[in-house]
């Protein structure tokens, strides 16, 4: 069964490429476009793996990985943080890893199949 | 050191005795015996007493009136013959100290030497109190040309901050108001402001700064500094409190444009992070589309890069117009070809996110003068906000917007811009044109609508927005179908703050 991983980020054009990018390398993504609809799906898909946006209209990334270390079902959930937002100072505390934009394709790839394995 | 007498007398044996009579008395006496001599004597030396008779030789009384006229310091006391007496008092007057007859009793010379001398005194310390009464008003006038012309609002105050004196500047811009309160006449305010400098001052007697924002009589607002200093009486006590404040409006807001450019940059470079990914996602969509032959995802892969091609153009744009002003290069156009030019840089973005277009450009109203680039991106902005209040709402189903050409009773070109998106609060849409201003979190600049805004003004036209939250905007864009005379120049944005 294919691995599922969530994207949170509000802008539509890096959801598309993600999705598109983790589909073709046999992943299943899921997308939401902020953190509310991105708690929604997670509660829904329960994702192996969760890329997350720093900075989105309305409630910015790090409250939904609050909200997430708080559920029972979520909290192990690995997250992989992609920010336009530079700095380890934004980065979620716990995350897998932190990438800023533009991010180097083949090294997301890398991490997602080291964690998922 | 004793006092000079030039002692006149034609007769040498009676001059000789008077001499040796009165230099026992302290004093330094020189004889003339003739009139030549006398003139000689009075031409080159300067004589605190001068003793002698007028009548000696014709022209003497005449030269001794001219040298007391010359010389009101010195004394002269008549030494004449008991029946010349007469015509001397009646020469001579009271400009001469004293008159005695010859030959002089010894009691009455000694008696007008020592009220000579008395006078010299006298006069000597009221040159020294002229003098030093000139000095201190010069200081006055000195210490007041400061005071009322120093480029600084000074105010003087007393215990109650009451204003007891002001000097020019502050009288012209915060009105001559003595004996009215500080508080109300720098700040329009009822009480006392929180952490007075003023009262500090008085209860320390030192000096204390304060940054303050304050409002003219003319409405205007000023960023001062303000110092204060003690004002003390004979006693050592304050009595009063000066204030002086300095005008540093112009570095403040120089400051606050270049914190704004600061965020600007911020904001900038994480719009152009955000693009170029997106811009890397639409090469990866091409080269995967092109590889699986899935022309699905070609098609879009290909509106996704233009899309970013124009987000980076309109950004680098706005920056080159941010940067400097540039005269505005007018051109003939159709309207239509202007609002098509505008509605193809649009279809794709509202493709992209389904929201419906309703386009109506008639294709009668002839030709128009604008800078076809500047006109063009500006118009294009405002439709890029009605797709991203679109894009915003979550609300609705269905999203649509509806780009109108029409003329207005001015018969001007209006374009209305109808949206049915998420709408603007009334603080929005108050500071929507305001430089900086954004809604949309990271992914505005603040400087689209500011830059629109002002293309259309310089085009001589206007902007009406009607707005309401969760329902939609609208926008009329209108402006005259000629070049205005007056409006040519583009600004600096921060050329006119």
């Amino acid at each position: 069964m294919k691995k599922k991983i969530l994207v949170i980020d509000d802008d539509l054009n890096i959801r598309d490429y993600l999705v598109s990018l983790f589909n073709d390398n046999g992943y299943q993504a899921y997308v939401a476009g902020d953190v509310k609809e991105g708690f929604k799906k997670a509660k829904e898909t329960i994702p192996d793996l969760i890329t997350l946006d720093i900075e989105m209209p309305g409630e910015w990334g790090p409250r939904f990985y609050r909200q997430i270390s708080q559920d029972p079902e979520l909290k192990n959930i690995p997250v992989i943080v992609i920010s336009g937002l530079s700095g380890h100072q934004y980065a979620v505390v716990k995350a897998v890893a932190s990438l800023t934009k533009p991010f180097d394709r083949d090294e997301l790839l890398k991490i997602v199949k080291e964690t998922l394995n | 050191m004793a006092k000079q007498i030039l002692l006149i007398d034609k007769d040498k044996n009676h001059a000789g005795a008077l001499k040796t009579y009165i230099e026992r008395q302290q004093y330094d006496v020189t004889c003339a015996t003739t009139f030549e001599e006398v003139k000689h004597k009075l031409d080159n030396n300067s004589w605190d007493i001068i003793l002698g008779d007028p009548f000696m030789s014709e022209g003497m009384s005449s030269c001794l009136e001219s040298v007391k006229r010359a010389n009101p310091v010195v004394q002269i006391i008549i030494l004449a013959q008991k029946d010349k007496l007469d015509t001397a008092m009646d020469i001579f007057g009271s400009s001469v100290i004293h008159y005695l007859e010859i030959p002089a009793n010894s009691k009455a010379l000694d008696l007008a030497l020592t009220a000579a001398c008395i006078i010299i005194s006298q006069n000597k310390k009221i040159n020294w109190y002229s003098q030093k009464l000139a000095d201190l008003d010069n200081t006055q006038n000195l210490l007041n040309q400061m005071f009322e012309e120093v480029p600084c609002y000074i105010s003087v105050q007393d215990q109650n901050l009451r204003i007891t004196a002001a000097n020019k500047r502050f009288k012209y811009h915060f009105g001559s108001q003595i004996g009215g309160h500080c508080f109300e006449i720098y700040k329009h305010r009822t009480s006392q402001c929180n952490d007075c400098p003023v009262v500090e001052t008085f209860q320390d007697g030192k000096s204390h700064s304060t940054e303050e924002i304050v409002t003219s009589k003319f409405g205007k607002q000023y960023n001062v500094l303000t110092q204060t200093a003690p004002i003390r009486n004979e006693k050592g006590e304050i009595t009063q409190v000066m204030e002086m404040s300095t005008n540093i409006t112009q570095i403040r807001q120089l400051q606050d444009h270049l914190v704004s450019l600061g965020l600007m940059i911020g904001s900038m470079s994480h719009g152009v992070k955000g693009m170029l990914t997106a811009l890397d996602g639409g090469i990866y969509q091409l080269e995967t589309g092109l590889a699986k032959k899935d022309d699905d995802r070609v098609f879009k892969a290909s509106g996704q890069i233009k899309t970013m091609a124009d987000k980076i153009k309109k950004m680098v744009l706005e920056i080159l117009y941010y940067a400097k002003s540039r005269e505005l290069q007018y051109k003939e156009m159709t309207v239509a070809t202007l609002a098509e030019n505008v509605v193809a840089t649009i279809k794709q973005m509202a493709k992209n996110h389904a929201i419906k277009l309703n386009i109506l450009i008639p294709k009668t109203f002839g030709k128009i003068e604008v800078d076809p680039n500047w006109m063009e991106a500006a118009l294009v902005n405002f439709l890029e906000n009605a797709v991203d209040a679109c894009v915003f709402d979550r609300d609705k189903k269905e999203h649509r917007i509806k780009f109108e050409v029409t003329k207005n009773l001015k018969n001007q070109i209006c374009f209305a811009i109808e949206d049915n998106g998420i709408g603007m609060d009334t603080e929005t849409k108050n500071k929507m044109f305001t430089l900086f201003f954004t809604s949309k979190g990271s992914q505005g600049t603040g400087l689209g609508l500011f830059i629109a805004h002002r293309v259309i003004k310089y085009h001589g036209g206007t902007v009406d927005v009607e707005s309401e939250q969760g329902k939609g905007s609208q926008f009329f864009i209108c402006i005259p179908f000629q070049k205005p005379d007056n409006a040519k120049i583009v600004e600096f944005p921060g050329a006119d703050h």
